[in-house]
């Protein structure tokens, strides 16, 4: 009886996401342009299409970390940043930009995206540290805040030092969906792959944890080792996703509870949804941000901000006027 | 009988001569200490007894300006950011826009602090008792102002000078790309996300002076966040960029069918030039030269 | 179950050592001793979740050789339930899925239900008047009902030893005799139980009773036998005296 619903949901959300991504190719500098192909239109084509794709595959990336991250540490308030990886990445970013002067070909090899990439990598690592491991949760969500406060505060540092990278820097804060290239989509489509196919295998043990650690060990689940795997798998999905956009706001935080009411409380069908429903909000908050103002681009961590911000308290207002049901 | 009233006149005519002689003496006294005033850009009307002795600047162009009216010894403090002509490096530094060394300002007993309308210290400084004259610079009419008034403020008449000097080299500017021919489409991009000099920034109007065509709109605001897809589709002639900002601009997706990219009229501007760039200061003139230096480089080279 | 020598450790600190227990088959035994002693560790110990040194054998198999799998379909555990967490997030998982997730141990890698958790499923939900309530999420269940479905949950396991800890806590008398009316059944069925507890009258039920004190047992033997009582009365202090209502044995502030 259930499982019906499941298949109706998930068509519906991916009919949803591949009519988002017709209207990436169709939306753009010049507003809302129904026209059909016209002969400048084939390099829109070489813009738009990988654009709006890689909108979605980081939205999908950024989703899935985010389910993840709520998941695991059973809070709704957790996001895929929450382990240093988006400190890490800002100031993997910086120190490229700084350093670039040097011509060193290994910076050009690595490249923004490659020292996002790895900033946010390292960033979680430093969290796993200071944690001591990855057996207790709670220990590793401090580390993590302390280790964003820290690295945060590097970053200050970094742009006082140099105020000329300033505004290079807060790009990137902000997210930036438009250089996106097929290179990125492509690199994007494998990590999602890789995450999701993983995901999928192992979430069992997320609902088992509902139950409390000591009878999710009971239940014969190699308990750490699978967290472990977890934080792996949200350190390689942000860091793919941030290095291709930059620090998204509010996508990972808002896409698991958007789906929560479709999802039916199993998490391997929330963290589906909650990637589908990141890709979904951000490819539509990409649209929004080149065609609203058009040949104006609003950076999309904004409208991105206010759309999950919009509807969370629609949902938060129905909950609280509708009581328990 | 005769002789005395003679002698009467001719004391009197001596005593109106030097009564005359000095009236006159005491006038001109008067008008050599008398305070005048000049209303800066806040519309505040303030008074100086004498032309400042000691000054400050905590803007680049308000520095430059300063030099270039003749007055560069008279500044005894200058911003973070103040790095021309070279003579005032040494100068004691009193930071930048958000974190002004407001102790080290009245230590050095300024008789007036130069900075922009917009500056957060101004009301700080004025309840120490720093006279402070706050100027709007962000355009050539701005600047052309802003000269006049400190001719005012320091005593000196070269505003008129200096604008001219401007005015030829925007001029032997203008003859270098004459060249060219018109019509010339250029696209300068002062951040990668990408950020655009529009046609109402200071950039917008030295590009505007040459007769070059920018292909960002007045519309859209002096610096727009633009849409990428929209420099493809407006195919300038020549792209402007800075050093910090050049990161593999022909790998970005479909820009290789912009002319700009595939003839290779990249002109990337290092970061002394950019400061020349992006200050509405003395240097206007010679900004309009680096530029159209490097556009009839590009234009006229084969490939 | 057996232990020889047994000394538990949570991190680098001996909860308990040296203990010599035995624990009989399909009967009830009940851990109880002062705040402290070390009860839950014990438990724990025996459900393979904290260290421990010495011997600790399950049908003459050492604990420590058996895999986690194994292990986890001979025992099922209850965790003690919190006083009331009714809006603990992510408890939106529906009662149906809640019990599934007892067969886990019985799963392959992709944890996809066959047809045998099903049936096993439906027959534990049937067996403690939850059938009903398949649907509901979890968090929408009254305190009564919650019990019933987590004991759903621990009879899916189908092992033969059950671990159980505080489980009568936090729940009002009528839910209390109907806890202890489903033991009897699982009891009855040749079940081991092994229970934390902490109300003196309701672990005097039990079959068998071990008393820790201070980290060390301090007796262990037949809730019948008057020996028993005096080692109770010894545990604390001499501060409880016990007397007989009906059939049961009460303790009684002295």
């Amino acid at each position: 009886m259930q499982k019906n619903y499941f298949l109706a949901k998930l068509s519906g959300l991916l009919i949803l996401s591949t009519i988002l991504v017709l209207l990436g190719t169709l939306l753009g500098s010049t507003g809302a342009n129904w026209n059909a192909l016209g002969p400048d239109q084939t390099i829109l084509f070489d813009i738009r299409l990988p654009r709006s794709l890689g909108a979605y595959l980081a939205g999908a990336l950024l989703g899935l970390a985010g389910g993840i991250a709520q998941s695991l540490f059973r809070n709704p308030l957790a996001d895929p940043y929450l382990l240093g990886s988006a400190s890490g990445a800002l100031l993997g970013v910086g120190s490229i930009l700084c350093f670039a002067y040097l011509g060193n070909s290994w910076l050009e090899i690595i490249g923004l995206n490659g020292g996002a990439f790895l900033g946010a990598l390292i960033g979680v690592l430093a969290s796993l540290l200071l944690a001591g491991g990855y057996r207790s949760s709670l220990r590793l969500l401090l580390s993590g805040v302390v280790i964003s406060v820290i690295l945060g505060a590097a970053n200050s540092l970094f742009t006082f030092i140099r105020p000329d990278l300033f505004q290079s820097i807060q790009s990137f804060m902000l997210g930036n969906t438009t250089l996106m290239n097929w290179s990125g989509v492509a690199i994007m489509a494998i990590a999602l792959f890789l995450c999701l196919a993983i995901t999928s295998i192992i979430s069992p043990v997320l609902d088992a944890l509902s139950l409390g650690e000591n009878t999710a060990r009971t239940l014969g689940l190699p308990l750490d080792q699978l967290r472990l795997v977890f934080i792996g798998i949200l350190a390689l999905a942000t860091g793919c996703a941030v290095a291709q956009t930059g620090l998204v706001a509010f996508v990972g935080l808002a896409a698991p509870h958007l789906v929560r009411k479709l999802s039916g409380g199993r998490q391997r069908v929330q963290l589906i949804f909650s990637c589908l429903g990141g890709g979904i909000l951000l490819l539509g908050s990409d649209l929004i941000a080149r065609t609203l103002f058009a040949p104006l681009e609003i950076p999309v961590g904004i409208v991105t901000a206010v759309l999950g911000g919009l509807y969370l308290l629609v949902l938060l207002k129905r909950t609280s006027f509708g009581g328990r049901s | 009988m005769k002789e005395f009233k003679d002698m009467h006149s001719s004391i009197r005519s001596r005593y109106l001569a030097i009564g005359v002689a000095l009236f006159f003496l005491g006038f001109s006294v008067a008008v050599f200490a008398a305070p005048f005033s000049v209303v800066d850009d806040q519309g505040v009307v303030v008074v100086f007894d004498k032309p400042p002795q000691r000054v400050v600047s905590l803007l680049p162009s308000l520095t430059e300006s300063v030099c270039a009216l003749g007055k560069c010894d008279a500044l005894v403090g200058i911003d973070r950011f103040s790095n021309w002509p070279k003579s005032i490096q040494n100068l004691p530094k009193l930071g930048g826009v958000g974190d002004v060394n407001i102790e080290r300002i009245v230590q050095l007993k300024p008789d007036v602090v130069l900075l922009e309308k917009a500056s957060p210290v101004i009301a700080r400084l004025n309840s120490l008792g720093i006279q402070t004259f706050a100027l709007d610079i962000k355009s050539m009419g701005d600047e052309d102002r802003a000269l006049q008034k400190l001719d005012l403020v320091l005593g000196t008449t070269e505003s008129a000078r200096v604008w001219n000097q401007i005015q030829k080299e925007i001029m032997r500017a203008n003859k270098q790309l004459s060249l060219q021919g018109k019509n010339i489409r250029v696209y300068f991009e002062i951040n990668p996300a990408p950020y655009a000099a529009g046609g109402s920034s200071f950039i917008g109007e030295i590009l505007s002076q040459l007769n070059l065509i920018n292909i960002i709109p007045k519309s859209l605001g002096p610096f727009p966040k633009i849409n990428p897809e929209f420099v493809v589709q407006a195919k300038p002639d020549v792209i402007l960029l800075t050093e910090s900002t050049t990161t593999d601009i022909q790998k970005r997706p479909g820009w290789n069918t912009i002319p700009a990219v595939s003839n290779n009229r990249i002109c990337v501007f290092t970061s002394e030039q950019n400061d020349v760039l992006v200050r509405p200061g003395p240097r206007m003139g010679e900004a309009a030269l680096i530029i159209s230096q490097c556009i009839q480089e590009k234009m006229s080279s084969p490939r | 179950m057996k232990t020889h020598q047994l000394s538990i450790y949570r991190g680098p600190c001996a909860i308990l050592t040296d203990l010599n227990l035995n624990i009989p088959q399909g009967q009830w035994t009940s851990i109880i001793g002062p705040n402290g002693a070390g009860k839950s560790s014990l438990l724990q110990a025996m459900a393979g979740l904290l260290r421990h040194t010495g011997s600790l054998s399950l049908e003459g198999v050492e604990l420590s050789t058996m895999t986690r799998k194994a292990l986890a379909k001979k025992m099922a555990w209850l965790d003690q339930q919190g006083a009331s967490s009714p809006e603990e997030f992510g408890d939106s998982l529906s009662v149906y899925d809640t019990v599934m997730l007892g067969r886990l141990p019985y799963q392959g890698w992709l944890h996809l239900p066959s047809e045998a958790d099903h049936i096993s499923v439906e027959k534990v939900l049937q067996q403690t008047d939850a059938w009903h309530l398949r649907y509901r999420p979890l968090q929408q269940l009254s305190g009564g009902e919650r019990q019933r479905v987590l004991l759903a949950r621990l009879l899916a396991v189908d092992s033969d030893i059950l671990l159980m800890d505080e489980p009568l806590a936090n729940l009002d008398p009528p839910h209390q005799a109907d806890f202890l009316k489903w033991q009897g059944n699982l009891l009855a069925q040749g079940k081991t139980l092994v229970t934390v507890l902490h109300e003196i009258h309701f672990a005097l039920r039990a079959d068998h009773l071990i008393m820790l004190n201070k980290g060390r047992l301090h007796f262990q033997g037949s809730s019948q036998d008057p020996r028993t009582h005096q080692a109770l009365i010894e545990l604390f202090d001499g501060r409880i005296r016990l007397e007989k209502l009906g059939n049961d044995w009460v303790a009684i502030p002295s």
